[in-house]
Formats: structure tokens, sequence, C-alpha cells
């Protein structure tokens, strides 16, 4: 991949110089241009929706745990102040599946992949000194945070039969439109208006930065694959996002000033709703894991102490994956009334996904083949990742078949195949990065056992949490259900296990950030040794505020 | 980081950079609202969903006339919203295909204040779309009813003898035509 | 006819009590209203033209109009307590596609993610920094890379064959004859029109828990009044919805099809045996998306035949057992009439 020219040593003496330069507190975390310090950011936000987001599937996992509906009329009732009807319970529950979802990908997985780890590595890997706009980045990152308050705060309002938005993630028409009456809706739908504005001038930025910010020598064949996976990312987030703003600002017209996009009622089509999220969505689903891809790539390189194999192949495959994501959006609608045509192209068309990933996964076999192995926190993280995601994808070619799609559509069998490529796959991928470059961003170790602890308590837990829903899926449990007949009973008692294993796991990594932080070790500049390669192991751990004032020249 | 220490060329270049991402966002944008026009272009043109063909007089007149025969269905639906009772007046009818036909619905205005309604449509396997000419008919007219009035609704339609070739097509015996009431307010009220 | 059975399925009373001539001579009065629908519920009127078949004489009695809903076998068309499988498939195409999935994919799936398990665990044995101190340093091989790119083609070209041939199959129109019924999703029950037997609608509401146990049900899948159906025969299903996007779903009989506002959609459906097949709501609709199950019940063509007359519609050929004096129904005729005037409907009938 590159070699790196730049003595660290020299690096790191020029840039301490101006170590002393950091702004006060309020300028610098407020208005920061600094782009680990909106990484940083970006993290702890990330950090934070993630605990609300898993908080609210713990309170579907315990509501699920057994039939029968047991809480969710205790927490409407706590919700509006008034004892709650079976009806306002009942759209409690769709106020959860819908805030889960639009929390879990746009105010976590998304800020912590493209927002968290991008900002924080992608300048520093090309060599340059900070992101081509640190205004517009700074940016970004705030609207997020009222984006989040209108989510939030959409569900103390009325939607429909209750508070809250309860028009699951998707947002379908006419749900959203005849179906919600009251502000919920709107403020769910401007929410998503804000981070998406947020997310097309990060994708900007990122372009802009990788394309013309990279040090002298550093050519784009020579770029580290999570720059690769990034510049795509940013392109699928340019060119997506701005159809679900059209898109969900139809929504909007159409519930607040009389137009009729989407409504039968006035020569509209809900099925163009669909057209249009799916268009954006399928895309979604790939800026949410492609980033994890080139993490996986790194710390597969790393620790097997080899550089990636089939670099160019991994590298194309992204952008393969990028491209035939465009192409493929209506799968996810198999059912809706496609004729045979459409549907055999769309099931060819998605089948072919599997090929370019396919590459990926065994270009990080090969990439272990021969090397020598260690397996420290983000290696197990990284292992589990692969395999996790093996099985996630393969689900997903069953899925892709329309014919077998029609008994699986919308029940459990899709909820298990897009939490093992997403809460099992983008999250895998999530930790083990995080643990791979923590001490580089705090300057603090971690304790190794605690890592490891979380892994595996994680691993266990969210296994036992997903897997049995393939079973229920195939049994016919549809998704988004509040109850179930008894039937379904065994398999959502051991999938509610799971989840308080998984919440055990997440207690451990807590504690092991507080004790990192609090007691860590000291991190060198290059602590995991010769296997890390790319340029932020050349720099100080944290690095310097300012880096490459002098860039480096890269061979 | 402050931009000043962007060298100046750097920066006129990100400048370039950004508007062209700028521009391709922007042309995204557009193109998402696009997609109401252009998808029904695309519906009227290939009949997808189920949409029937619109044909002119003289259209309808070149067609050949088959021996062979297919079954129409009518179906109706009414609004909850729309106090009107609307069938056809017959469920289903046998025609040949390539002939013109006329089929009529029925519809009567249940409540006691005048109600204008305004339909949508299409037919089923929605593979027959294509096929399905529309000669004239009151699909999307404006209809205003009196209280108590009934009124006889036609519609003016032939079945493309196409439809006997396409081997999506060959097989269906029976094409659905079906018509939803909504009432006008609802609908210009978009909810 | 027992009249327990009635007790269970209230909602058919409102259409008994249409029908009365006809359930009368068969069936003692209709209990009282206890609709054991969901409390708030409240059925639409239903839009039944079965009034006109009223004037059902003598003759028409004569024909067999009793039925007793029939129960359901356990674990036949329901989800199965602790399954792992899918719901045994009382379609042919659901059998094809049980077949595709169970004999195709998952053979695929699990070898693919055993080999990857496999692969991970042999690299992690085999070059562990232990056993393995000096990596190599090979990043390249042109034949492995081709190797792991053309076997997923090849494996992904020989899924498609048999997944297209299904789509296919699932896609072959139902006949002329097939027998039609209209699906219609509302918030949150379902309505199903049977246009060729007199236009009438029957309103299906789940069962209340202490309803479903009486009737010996499994609780959020048992109804009031199910879709009943002919098995053995092609059913030609319309779905639409009156007010949010519904999807009509049996997993024992492999369907699912969307029930979209303001558009109507179309598939075949042939069931194998006669029994119970349920199924639930399959597409988010609101508050009560989760309490709109699907029952479907397949019955003996004469069977089927029986419960039509019970709900005071028409089958093709009664008018003529029942001489066919003034009173044929418009909505059910079934001759080949040219241009569509109810008249004209009426005649060839009479002729006969």
């Amino acid at each position: 991949m590159t070699t790196i020219a730049a003595n660290p040593a020299d690096l790191h003496d020029h840039d301490h110089a101006h170590d002393d330069h950091k702004p006060a507190f309020f300028q610098r975390w407020f208005m920061s241009t600094n782009h680990k310090d909106i990484g940083t950011l970006y993290l702890i936000f990330a950090i934070f929706a993630g605990i609300i987001g898993g908080a609210i599937s713990g309170l579907m996992r315990m509501e699920l745990a057994e039939p029968g509906v047991q809480y969710l009329q205790g927490w409407a009732t706590m919700m509006q102040g008034s004892e709650a009807t079976l009806d306002q319970a009942y759209h409690m529950w769709n106020v959860l599946i819908t805030a889960h979802g639009l929390i879990m990908v746009f105010f976590m997985v998304m800020p912590a992949m493209v927002g968290g780890f991008g900002n924080w590595f992608v300048p520093i890997m090309i060599g340059a000194p900070d992101m081509a706009f640190p205004r517009m980045n700074n940016i970004s990152f705030w609207l997020l945070v009222p984006a989040f308050a209108l989510l939030l705060g959409s569900t103390f309002v009325p939607g429909g039969s209750g508070l809250g938005a309860g028009t699951g993630w998707t947002v379908y028409a006419p749900l959203s439109t005849s179906g919600s009456v009251g502000p919920a809706v709107d403020l769910a739908i401007l929410s998503l208006h804000l981070a998406g504005a947020s997310s097309i001038l990060g994708a900007i930025n990122f372009i802009t930065t990788i394309f013309n910010m990279r040090a002298p020598g550093m050519t784009l064949n020579k770029m580290p694959l999570f720059v690769w996976s990034m510049l795509v990312t940013a392109f699928l987030l340019l060119l997506s996002l701005p159809v679900l703003a059209a898109a969900i600002t139809m929504l909007l017209t159409d519930r607040n000033f009389g137009s009729a996009f989407f409504n039968a009622a006035g020569g509209g089509d809900p099925v163009l709703y669909q057209h249009l999220f799916w268009f954006f969505g399928h895309p979604e689903v790939y800026i949410m894991i492609l980033p994890g891809f080139g993490m996986i790539s790194h710390i597969i390189a790393t620790f097997s102490k080899k550089p990636v194999f089939g670099y160019l192949g991994m590298a194309y495959a992204m952008v393969a994956i990028g491209v035939v994501g465009f192409v493929v959006w209506a799968h996810h609608m198999f059912t809706v009334g496609l004729s045979v045509n459409m549907k055999m192209y769309f099931t060819a068309a998605t089948m072919v996904i599997a090929v370019p990933t396919g590459i990926k996964i065994f270009s990080w076999i090969a990439t272990m083949w021969g090397g020598s192995l260690t397996f420290k926190t983000p290696m197990i993280w990284a292992l589990g990742f692969i395999f996790m995601f093996t099985v996630g994808g393969v689900t997903g070619v069953v899925l892709a078949n329309g014919g077998v799609d029609d008994n699986m559509h919308d029940t459990y069998y899709v909820v298990a195949h897009f939490h093992y490529v997403l809460s099992l796959g983008a999250v895998f991928s999530i930790f083990a990065g995080f643990y791979y470059w923590f001490p580089k961003m705090s300057g603090r170790h971690y304790s190794e056992l605690l890592g490891h602890l979380h892994f595996w308590v994680f691993f266990v837990g969210v296994n036992i949490l997903f897997f049995p829903m393939h079973f229920l899926g195939r049994q016919g449990m549809p998704r988004r259900y509040p109850d179930y007949p008894e039937a379904f009973a065994y398999w959502n008692e051991i999938a509610s296990l799971g989840y308080a294993i998984m919440a055990a796991g997440m207690l451990i990594f807590f504690i092991n950030i507080a004790y990192a932080l609090v007691a860590g070790r000291r991190a060198e500049g290059n602590y995991w040794g010769e296997g890390a390669t790319t340029l932020e192991w050349t720099l100080s751990s944290p690095p310097p505020f300012h880096q490459f004032e002098t860039l480096p020249v890269i061979k | 980081m402050n931009a000043a220490t962007i060298p100046n060329d750097v920066a006129r270049r990100n400048k370039r950079a950004a508007i062209i991402a700028l521009s391709f966002a922007l042309g995204m944008l557009a193109l998402g609202y696009a997609a109401v026009p252009l998808y029904r272009i695309f519906c009227e043109a290939t009949g997808f969903g189920g949409t029937t063909m619109k044909v002119s007089e003289a259209t309808a007149s070149a067609i050949a006339v088959t021996d062979k025969q297919i079954t129409v269905r009518f179906d109706s639906n009414v609004s909850s919203a729309l106090p009107w009772r609307f069938k056809p007046e017959n469920p289903t009818e046998k025609i040949t295909i390539g002939a013109r036909d006329m089929a009529a619905f029925v519809a009567e205005n249940l409540s006691s204040k005048p109600v204008t309604g305004t339909a949508t449509f299409n037919v089923t396997p929605v593979q027959a779309g294509r096929y399905f000419a529309k000669v004239q008919c009151f699909c999307f007219t404006e209809q205003t009813l009196q209280p108590g009035e009934k009124v006889r609704m036609p519609v003016i339609y032939y079945v493309d003898p196409a439809i006997l070739t396409d081997p999506d097509t060959k097989d269906i015996e029976e094409i659905t035509l079906s018509y939803t009431f909504y009432p006008l307010d609802q609908a210009k009220k978009g909810s | 006819m027992a009249f327990a059975s009635w007790t269970k399925s209230i909602g058919f009373a409102a259409l008994v009590l249409v029908t009365a001539p006809l359930a009368l001579a068969q069936t003692p009065p209709a209990p009282p209203v206890t609709a054991p629908t969901p409390s708030t519920q409240v059925a639409p009127a239903t839009d039944a033209p079965a009034a006109d078949a009223a004037p059902a004489d003598a003759a028409a009695s004569a024909l067999d109009s009793s039925y007793t809903p029939m129960a359901p076998t356990a674990g036949k068309g329901m989800p199965v307590d602790k399954g792992i499988d899918f719901q045994k498939q009382y379609s042919e195409l659901g059998e094809y596609a049980h077949w595709l999935d169970t004999s195709v994919l998952l053979p695929i799936i699990v070898a693919i993610s055993l080999l990857v398990l496999a692969l991970l665990f042999w690299v992690v044995f085999r070059y562990r920094a232990a056993a393995n101190p000096n990596p190599s340093r090979v990043t390249h091989n042109t034949t492995i890379e081709v190797i792991w790119t053309l076997v997923p083609v090849l494996i992904l070209v020989g899924v498609a064959v048999p997944s297209i041939d299904l789509l296919a199959k699932q896609y072959k129109p139902a006949p002329a004859s097939a027998v039609t019924v209209k699906v219609t999703g509302y918030q949150w029950y379902w309505g199903y029109t049977y246009p060729d037997n007199g236009d009438f609608e029957v309103v299906s509401n789940m069962l209340t828990e202490e309803d479903a146990i009486k009737s010996g049900e499994p609780f959020q899948l048992a109804v009031d009044n199910r879709m009943v159906v002919p098995a053995g025969e092609p059913i030609r299903i319309i779905t639409t919805a009156s007010d949010v996007i519904h999807s009509f779903s049996v997993p024992s009989l492999w369907f699912k099809m969307d029930a979209v506002p303001g558009r109507s959609n179309e598939k075949m459906l042939i069931i194998k045996e006669p029994g119970v097949y349920y199924g639930q709501c399959s597409e988010l609709c609101g508050a009560r998306h989760g309490f709109m199950p699907i029952a479907v019940e397949a019955l003996p063509r004469a069977k089927f035949d029986a419960w039509v007359r019970s709900q005071g519609g028409t089958v093709k050929g009664d008018e003529v057992a029942a001489a066919a004096p003034a009173a044929v129904p418009a909505a059910a005729t079934t001759t080949p009439a040219a241009e569509g005037a109810a008249a004209a409907a009426a005649a060839p009938a009479a002729a006969q």
C-alpha cells in the first residue's frame, strides 16, 4: 500500500511547537474547525445516540420477551401523563421501532463511521493538515444536534393514534401522510432533513479533501483502503441523500400543503414514494457498511503483519458495490405489485452484489493467510465481523430471490438479516475501529482483558439475540408487531435473553473506556508495531493539534 | 487548522471540487422531484403498475379486430369519505380482442349534498396495462353529483391484439379494470 | 348446523339476517349480535347487494346453504411452537419455493458460512504469531482471485435458474374461470368481497382472546369471519386498501401481496387441500397493525357453494335451479353479454 518517507521524529518535533495553540474550551469544542476535535465530537455524539437507541431496543425486547402486552400501556401512560388506551399503547410500539431505526441509522452508525472515524483519519491517512473545509465540517456536526433534538422532541407531540411518529423508519405514505395526524411526523421529517443536509455537506467535504488534499505522491492507487471506502461512501451520500430529501419534502407538502405526490386520491402514487425512498435506502445500507470494510482491511493487515491482499481488487470491489447499490432498490418492494420482468431484474441484480462482497471476504482471509497473527482486541472484533457479516450476507442472497422473498418479506428473517449485517457487521467494525484507534485518539491504552471480555460477551449476546429471529421469520412472524401468537414465544424469549447478555457486554465497554481515560497506560505513536503502516502511526498519540504542516512525501 | 493556511491554489481547487460536488447533489435533488413526472410518463409509456394506455379515436379505429376473446372484469371502490354508491353495470364482460367496447359504471350520490368525486384506476394483472387502451373514460374527470343523483359513466376501451404476442401476457384470460373514487376535497387537501 | 357454531361467528349474523328467507329455512334465528370484534371497532356496513337476492323462492332453499366454520388442525396453516423451518406449504408454488430455499439456498449459504468459518479457524490456528513468526509478503495471486470471483458467479447463475423459473410460475395469470376474491385492507381489519357470487363483502376482525380460546383457535390468528375459498381450484386474489398500505400474507400458502390504496394487485392462488390457513398483516399500517390477522378457509367445492349461499351470495347455476323467475340478480350474471346492459344480462338466463 503506502510507504512513508517522512521521518516520524521530524514530524513530531515540528508539530510539537504548535501544541500550545489549542483554543480555549468553548472555542475549541463549539466552534471547532479541527478535524480531530470534530471527529471526537461525532464519536461522543454517536455513543450518546447509541445509548438511547440501544435502550429503546431494550424496551422492545422487554415487551417481546413473552406474549401479551405487558409494558407498553405503562410507558405510553408515562409519556403522555394520562391513562393510555390500548391503541395509544400500540402506537407507542410503532414510535419505539421508528425511533430505534432512525437513531441507529442516522445518529449512531453514520456519525460514528463517517463523522467520527472519517474525520479523524481521512486527513491524516492522506497526509493532509485538515479537511478541505474546516468550518463546513463544524456546521455538519452541529446540524446533527438539532436534528437529533427534533427527532427526540417528536415523541412528545401527537402523531396519529398516540404521541410520536409511528411510521417506521421508512416513513411510507400514506401512513405517514393521511395516516398520521399531528406534528410528530413533520418534526421527524425535518429531523431527517437536517441530518441529511449534515451528511451532504460532510460528503462534499470528504470528496474535496480526498481529491485535492492528498500529500505529494499519495496517488489514488496508493490511498489506504479506509480512504477509498470513505470516498465511495461520500459519493453514495452525495447521490442518494438528495433523493431522500426530495421524497420527504414531498411527504411534507402532501401532509401540510395539499399536494398529492403520493396521495392516490389526488392522482399520486404511494408506490412512487417507496421507489424514491429505497433509491436512497439501499445505497444507505452500503454507506453504513463500506467504512467498516475499510477499517477491517487496515486492522486485518496490521495484526497479520502483512499488506492487504489484492489491494486494487478490494478498492474496486467497494466501487462496484457502490455502483450496483444504486440499481437494486426495488428488492425492498418485491410484494408491492411489480411486474414479472422487474422482479426478475431486481432479483438478478441484487444477487450480483454477492460477487464483490465475496471478493472482500476472501481477500481478508487471504491477507491473514501466511501472516503472523496476533489477537489484540481490534483483531478479534475484525474476525468476528468477517464471520458475522458473512452470515448476514448469505441470508441476503436468500432474500434477493423475489419468489422466495414473497414469504420472507416483512418477517423477522429480514430483521435477522439486516441486524447481522448492521448490528453484527457495521457495529462490530465500529468497535474494531474504536479499539484500533482509541489509544491513538486519546493517548491512553484500554484494558486488553476488558476489550476481549467485551467482545466475547457481546458476541454471544448478539448471536443469541438475532439468530433465533431467522427461525421466527421462517415460521412467518411479521416484523413491527408488539405482540405475537403463543407459537412464537419460545424464540422471542431467547432473543430477549440475548439482549440482556449484549447489554452486559456494553457495560464492560463503558467500564473499559472509563478505565482507559482515568488510569490507562500512555500510548506511544505506533503502539501496534510493524504491521501498522498508514500515516496515522507516524504521529504521536494523540496526534498533535495540527499535523503535517510540512506535508509528508509518499513514495 | 485555519482555512488561511491552505495554499491559495489548493483553496481554489477545493472550491471548484466542492461546487462540482454540490451540483451533483442538487442534480440528484432535482432528479428526485423530476421522478414524479418521469414516473408518470414511464408508467403511461410502459403500462407499469397496470397503468392503462390512453389512445385517440384515430389510433383506436386503426386496430385490427381478432377472433380471440378475453374477459374484462370491472371493479369499483369508493373511499369511505365519499357518500356514493359506485358499481359497474356488469361485473364481467367477454369481449373480442381488438374490438372497441363500452362498459358503464353507475354512480349514485347517497347523501343530501352535492358531492364531487374523482377517480384513480389501474388494471391487473399489471402486465396487461400496456395493452389495455381507453379511448374515452371518466378517469379523473371531476364528477359532481347532486343529492340522490344517479349517473352512468361509460368507458370506451379495447384490448390491443399485441397482448396475444407478448410472452408475459399471452396467457391472460381475464383483465380487471379497477376504479377507486375519492371525494375531490380530500384529493385537494392531500390527505 | 350447530347453534353454537353460529355464536362463534357472529359477524355472519348480519348477513344471515339480510338473507333471512334462505337462512331461516335451515337455521335457528341468529343470536343477538354481541360482536366479538375489538372494542372500538365498527365494521362498515357491508354494501351487501345480497339484499337483491332476497326474493329467493322455495326452490332455492333446496340448495345446500349450511356452513359450519372448520376447526383448524393443530400445526397446519399456522406457526408451531419452537419452529425453525417454514410452515408446511399447501400450494404447489409454495412447495416449489420451499424446496428452493431448503434444498438449494439453505445448503449453499450454510456451506459458504461454514467454509468462511473453517478458513478463519485455519488461519487463526496455522498463522498465529507463535506458529508463524515471519509473515509472508504475498499480496497477489491472480489464479485464486479469478477463482473466488468466478465460483460465486457460477453459484449465483445456478441459483438464478430455479429462482427465475419460480418467479415466472408465480406470475401465471388466473384463468377466466377462477373464483375471484377481492381483498380490501382497512385500518384495522380485512374485507373479502366475492364479485362473482353476489358481490357480498365478508368483514373479518380478530377474535378476542376468550373467543379464540372458545373456538379452539390460536389467539391473534383467529378471526370472526374467514375468507372462504374452494380448495384445489384457481383463485384470483385482487388486493386493494381503503386507507393506508396493508399486506395480505399467508405463510403456509407462500402468499404475500401488498394492498395499496388507489390501485389493485392480482395474483393467482391454488390451495391444495381443505384446511384453515392463518396469516397476518405484513405492512406497517398503524396502531393495530399487529392485530388484523388473516384466516383463509379452503373447502371442497360443494361446501364452498353452500357457504356462499349461507352468506346470501349466489353460485353459478343457482339461477337455473331456482327456475329463474323475474328476480335474477344482475350481480350474479355470468353470461357472456356483449354490450353491457343489465337487462340483456338477465335475458339469456331466463331463456335457459
